[in-house]
């Protein structure tokens, strides 16, 4: 299916690098290496060159910390994106953000998606997408509280629960008046989950991908694969990297991603083995 | 009249070895420009994959005019280089240029005197070129519109006007 992003479409075949760029000072990856607006500026210029077609702007952490009120994260947020979309007119602006109200200014200052990170906490945030023509992603968090840690959360069937969630999640948006085309489905690795829960959902993604909705995942460097491999934050970039191939084989379209550049190599080459891509140039035998 | 035309049976050429980018566009659009002067009926001189090359490169063409025409299939040694399919063989530029002159010339005599032995040991694809020489033994001039061995092999895009 054709991906409509706002003002941008994606064909059926393509796959989407979504970078991460946070507005904020404690980010678990990056400690607020981009929490200045013009290091935050400057980290789009850098992830545009490296070929993103995407940019997720963030104001909040996912983890648990000081209380970010609604005010914050528009000063976080919304300024911002109005100077990433006059910079950089070709790429697609996300916000990641629960919050309608603070959808609502970020799409009049120029973004294109919704990145509704916590499943649907604010219901009117699809009302917001549909009265901007903007896409959503519709993310899947057993039910969990924006900033909250999974605490001896179980499920019956996690891949089940997360296929429910998520495709009853876009059926709202659609019935809100969010186009077909520009609704994206999110397992949300890690939210609401244990390690366990994250690993199965990769190992079983070709289900989601199943549903027909376009799927996004979010894998970069996140607790499964530093649990799985017993790595700390900064040493998940090859971990991350098997999982992206092992989703990019499944048919997931977008990543969210901090490494731009290797995330790429490994969805062309992973896209390329699925037959869903033509190598780059090849002559080695066929001359 | 009747319009004779060469191409060598190169993969790369078929659709079903495309990437993103073209390794041999030049080569291909020197046979698309070659193999759209013949006419809608064509003989094909090739076997196997080589044929391939050609039905694909009559498909793609567009062609026009009743006059006879041939589409021949073959090239020089693929041992040009370090990283030729061949490895390098002293032997083969030598080979590659005397074969180079009986087209261009064309000299049917030389092209059906050609050292077989040799040929197969450079991993030329002569086959076709006696047949060759046997349409070109009326004369005509050629048109060598591409002459290269940009991979280790030695290609000719090459067209003839005979009586």
């Amino acid at each position: 299916m054709t991906l409509r992003l706002g003002r941008h479409a994606f064909a059926d075949d393509a796959t989407i690098m979504m970078a991460i760029v946070n507005r904020t000072p404690d980010s678990f990856y990056d400690q607020g290496a981009t929490w200045a607006e013009d290091k935050a500026s400057a980290r789009v210029d850098l992830v545009v060159r490296q070929g993103a077609e995407m940019v997720d702007i963030g104001g909040i952490k996912a983890a648990p910390g000081v209380e970010i009120g609604e005010a914050e994260e528009r000063s976080r947020v919304v300024d911002f994106v109005a100077r990433v979309r006059e910079e950089h007119p070709g790429v697609v602006i996300s916000v990641d953000t629960w919050r309608a109200s603070v959808g609502d200014a970020a799409c009049r200052a120029g973004a294109d998606v919704l990145n509704d990170a916590w499943g649907g906490a604010d219901p009117e945030l699809v009302d917001v997408a549909a009265a901007h023509g903007a896409a959503i992603v519709c993310t899947h968090t057993g039910g969990a509280t924006p900033r909250t840690r999974p605490y001896r959360v179980e499920y019956d069937d996690v891949v089940r629960s997360a296929i429910d969630d998520t495709v009853g999640y876009a059926e709202r948006a659609l019935a809100a008046g969010v186009a077909r085309d520009s609704i994206v489905i999110d397992p949300a690795h890690d939210f609401g989950k244990n390690t366990f829960h994250s690993l199965e959902l990769t190992r079983r993604l070709g289900e989601m991908v199943a549903t027909g909705w376009p799927v996004l995942v979010s894998l970069s460097n996140k607790d499964f694969v530093g649990e799985t491999l017993d790595k700390p934050v900064g040493e998940r970039l090859l971990g991350t990297l098997a999982a992206t191939a092992v989703c990019a084989t499944a048919g997931a379209r977008v990543y969210r991603v901090h490494e731009v550049v290797e995330t790429r190599q490994v969805v062309d080459m992973a896209w390329t083995i699925a037959g869903r891509r033509p190598p780059a140039r090849a002559i080695r035998g066929l001359q | 009249m009747t319009r004779v035309v060469l191409v060598p049976g190169v993969l790369a050429l078929l659709p079903e070895y495309a990437g993103l980018t073209d390794p041999v566009a030049d080569l291909r659009a020197a046979c698309l420009e070659a193999v759209a002067t013949l006419g809608v009926d064509v003989e094909v001189l090739a076997t196997g994959s080589a044929a391939r090359v050609a039905h694909h490169l009559l498909d793609a063409a567009p062609r026009h005019g009743e006059h006879p025409s041939y589409l021949v299939v073959g090239n020089g040694s693929a041992t040009r280089s370090e990283k030729a399919p061949g490895h390098l063989d002293e032997r083969a530029a030598d080979f590659d240029r005397r074969l180079h002159a009986a087209l261009a010339g064309p000299d049917p005599a030389a092209l059906a005197g050609l050292d077989q032995d040799l040929a197969t040991e450079l991993w030329a694809d002569t086959g076709q070129l006696g047949r060759l020489g046997e349409l070109l033994e009326g004369g005509g001039e050629a048109q060598v519109t591409y002459a290269e061995a940009p991979y280790g092999v030695q290609y000719w895009v090459a067209a003839w006007t005979t009586r």
